[in-house]
């Protein structure tokens, strides 16, 4: 569903962050991008949904090249790519259902949702999504009132409300406790599975990447240095990945 | 490093030009010849610069450690290891500190004799007397300005509320960076601001009463100018200091633009614009009361006409009445704001 050709981003302080990244997404996989802070793995999942403009290459998206889209077209090509992101960037002194509403912002008029007015349908969508993440019972409380967790399946909700075919998280449990870390991978793989959507997520921990990924890209000074499935990663890739010291840390 | 040279040699020739103007102009015409009225001429400064340069120069090359520029732009120059007044270039510092206090206080003619002169004090206490027996016969007249004043001063911030709140948005670098036609409105409407800010409301209020004649209309334009560059600087800077991350992710729904302003910034500033145009409401009373002075109407008037008959005891009303207004707004707006924190 996704083609990724020759990517390339180089920042306008001269940094170059994506050297020529190639890679497949299938429909339905749970890719997971590895790498150290500064490997360029923001940079990559920002590229795919043009939140950053790649300086060259191409990205098909569904048979459609997304990379040079301007304007309402690529509002809705965003609109069907969901993203999550580590510090959850949700809306803290609003409510928990307007801020899963704002997932549906790009099918509601711009006056309509400055007003609040979102229809009946969406309001009952959204909560059934925060069923979904276990948040129901939650629709009244400020969203700055959760627990990190919390406000990360609020987020996840928020995502799902676009109806996505990709959902794109960007270090997802970077900021959360190991426990909490299992529920949200959890929920993403929920996701996955039962809605069907795609994943593309960046991981810190090797341990997480093994229990939910389908298949690993890992990404060393902007370069994919490793693809393939999590159990191909042995001590020998580890180190080739975090370089030689790294020592493996494991939550369980 | 050149760079380096010449602004160094640069700041030491100002420095050593001043001390000559200085020490030339008011120790040696003023204070040692004692000459009322010098006569200036555009050549002395002339003079001055061209001896601070050749002072300068000599001092750069020949004494390196008593030059100022060398201790600034060079690190071994600033000789950080020894106590503060072992530094030589110091007491050059603290020569220039002596000439600009005694021009100063010269400048600014500073006198104790006349602070503490008979017939000065006999005014002093003539004023002070009246102005603690204020006479209430003119209250309701006062009052009657008062409230002008204050309405003045509530309708100039609101008519300053929505112009603001739109051109911050147009003035907030983060939101305006992405094109060249956003970063060239952003460079205008920031020009704009910033000279329509530089110049004081009392100026603008003399320009409105010539422009629709005095009265508080004038003050309340004047007002609301000068709230309009003011509020928009304060909240466009709110707006650089958002949390990025909600504009993002808003982004990422595929939203439109005005959409990602509503969700991702406005939530995020709505109360600190609150606070600031509450703050500024506070000001502009206070402002009012000073404008009134040139002919924007309100209690600022009616002290202008007092105090010109040299009605000394409805001057002290005055004082009282503006004072109150002031120390309740400042009461009100402070408690305002911590409350919407």
């Amino acid at each position: 569903m996704l083609k990724v050709k020759k990517l390339n981003k180089i920042y306008p302080n001269g940094t170059h962050a994506l050297k020529d990244i190639s890679f497949e997404v299938k429909k339905g996989e749970f890719l997971i991008i590895i790498g150290l802070s500064g490997s360029g793995k923001s940079t990559l999942l920002r590229c795919l949904n043009r939140l950053i403009d790649p300086t060259s290459g191409s990205i098909i998206f569904e048979d459609e090249e997304i990379s040079t889209l301007k304007g309402a077209a690529l509002r809705k090509v965003r609109s069907r790519i969901g993203m999550v992101f580590q510090n959850f960037n949700l809306i803290p002194r609003f409510s928990v259902l307007k801020n899963t509403l704002t997932g549906s912002l790009s099918r509601t008029g711009t006056i309509a949702s400055i007003f609040g007015n979102f229809s009946k349908e969406e309001e009952k969508k959204a909560r059934s999504f925060l069923k979904t993440v276990g948040l129901n019972g939650k629709e009244r409380s400020r969203a700055d009132n959760l627990s990190g967790g919390q406000q990360q399946r609020l987020s996840m909700a928020r995502a799902l409300m676009q109806n996505p075919e990709l959902l794109l998280a960007d270090e997802p449990v970077a900021s959360l406790d190991p426990a909490t870390s299992h529920t949200v991978m959890d929920y993403l793989k929920k996701i996955n599975q039962e809605f069907g959507v795609t994943i593309i997520c960046n991981l810190h921990f090797l341990s997480l990447v093994k229990e939910y990924g389908t298949r690993v890209l890992a990404l060393k000074d902007g370069e994919i240095v490793y693809e393939g499935p999590p159990e191909g990663i042995d001590e020998q890739w580890f180190r080739t990945i975090y370089g030689e010291d790294a020592k493996e840390v494991r939550i369980k | 490093m050149k760079h380096r040279h010449f602004l160094s040699l640069l700041l030491d020739t100002i420095l050593w030009s001043y001390c000559f103007l200085a020490s030339h102009k008011i120790i040696y015409n003023k204070i040692i010849m004692e000459i009322r009225y010098p006569e200036f001429s555009w050549g002395e400064p002339l003079v001055c610069l061209v001896l601070g340069l050749i002072v300068s120069s000599v001092i750069y090359f020949l004494l390196p450690r008593l030059s100022i520029g060398r201790a600034i732009y060079f690190k071994t120059y600033a000789q950080l290891n020894k106590p503060l007044l072992k530094r030589p270039y110091i007491y050059l510092g603290l020569f220039i500190f002596l000439i600009t206090l005694i021009s100063g206080l010269y400048v600014s003619q500073v006198s104790l004799r006349e602070f503490f002169s008979h017939s000065g004090l006999m005014g002093a206490k003539r004023i002070f007397i009246a102005l603690f027996t204020p006479n209430f016969g003119i209250l309701e007249h006062a009052l009657f300005a008062a409230i002008e004043t204050i309405y003045m001063a509530f309708i100039a911030t609101l008519f300053a509320i929505p112009v603001a709140f739109v051109l911050s948005f147009f003035a907030a670098k983060n939101l305006m960076r992405d094109s060249i036609v956003l970063i060239v409105t952003y460079s205008i409407i920031r020009f704009i601001l910033n000279l329509t800010r530089s110049i004081e409301p009392l100026i603008w209020a003399i320009i409105f009463s010539v422009w629709v004649g005095i009265g508080p209309f004038s003050g309340m334009m004047a007002l609301c100018i000068h709230s309009i560059a003011s509020l928009s600087k304060l909240y466009s800077e709110q707006i650089e200091g958002i949390d990025e991350g909600t504009m993002e992710s808003i982004t990422a729904t595929g939203a439109k633009p005005i959409q990602v302003v509503w969700f991702g910034v406005v939530p995020q500033i709505i109360l600190p614009f609150i606070s600031f145009t509450i703050y500024r409401w506070d000001i502009n009373v206070r402002m009012a009361t000073i404008i009134g002075l040139v002919g924007g109407g309100g209690i600022g008037t009616l002290l202008m006409q007092y105090q010109g008959l040299a009605k000394w005891n409805e001057v002290g009303l005055l004082v009282i009445i503006i004072a109150s207004i002031v120390w309740a707004m400042d009461y009100i707006s402070t408690k305002i704001r911590q409350a919407i924190k």
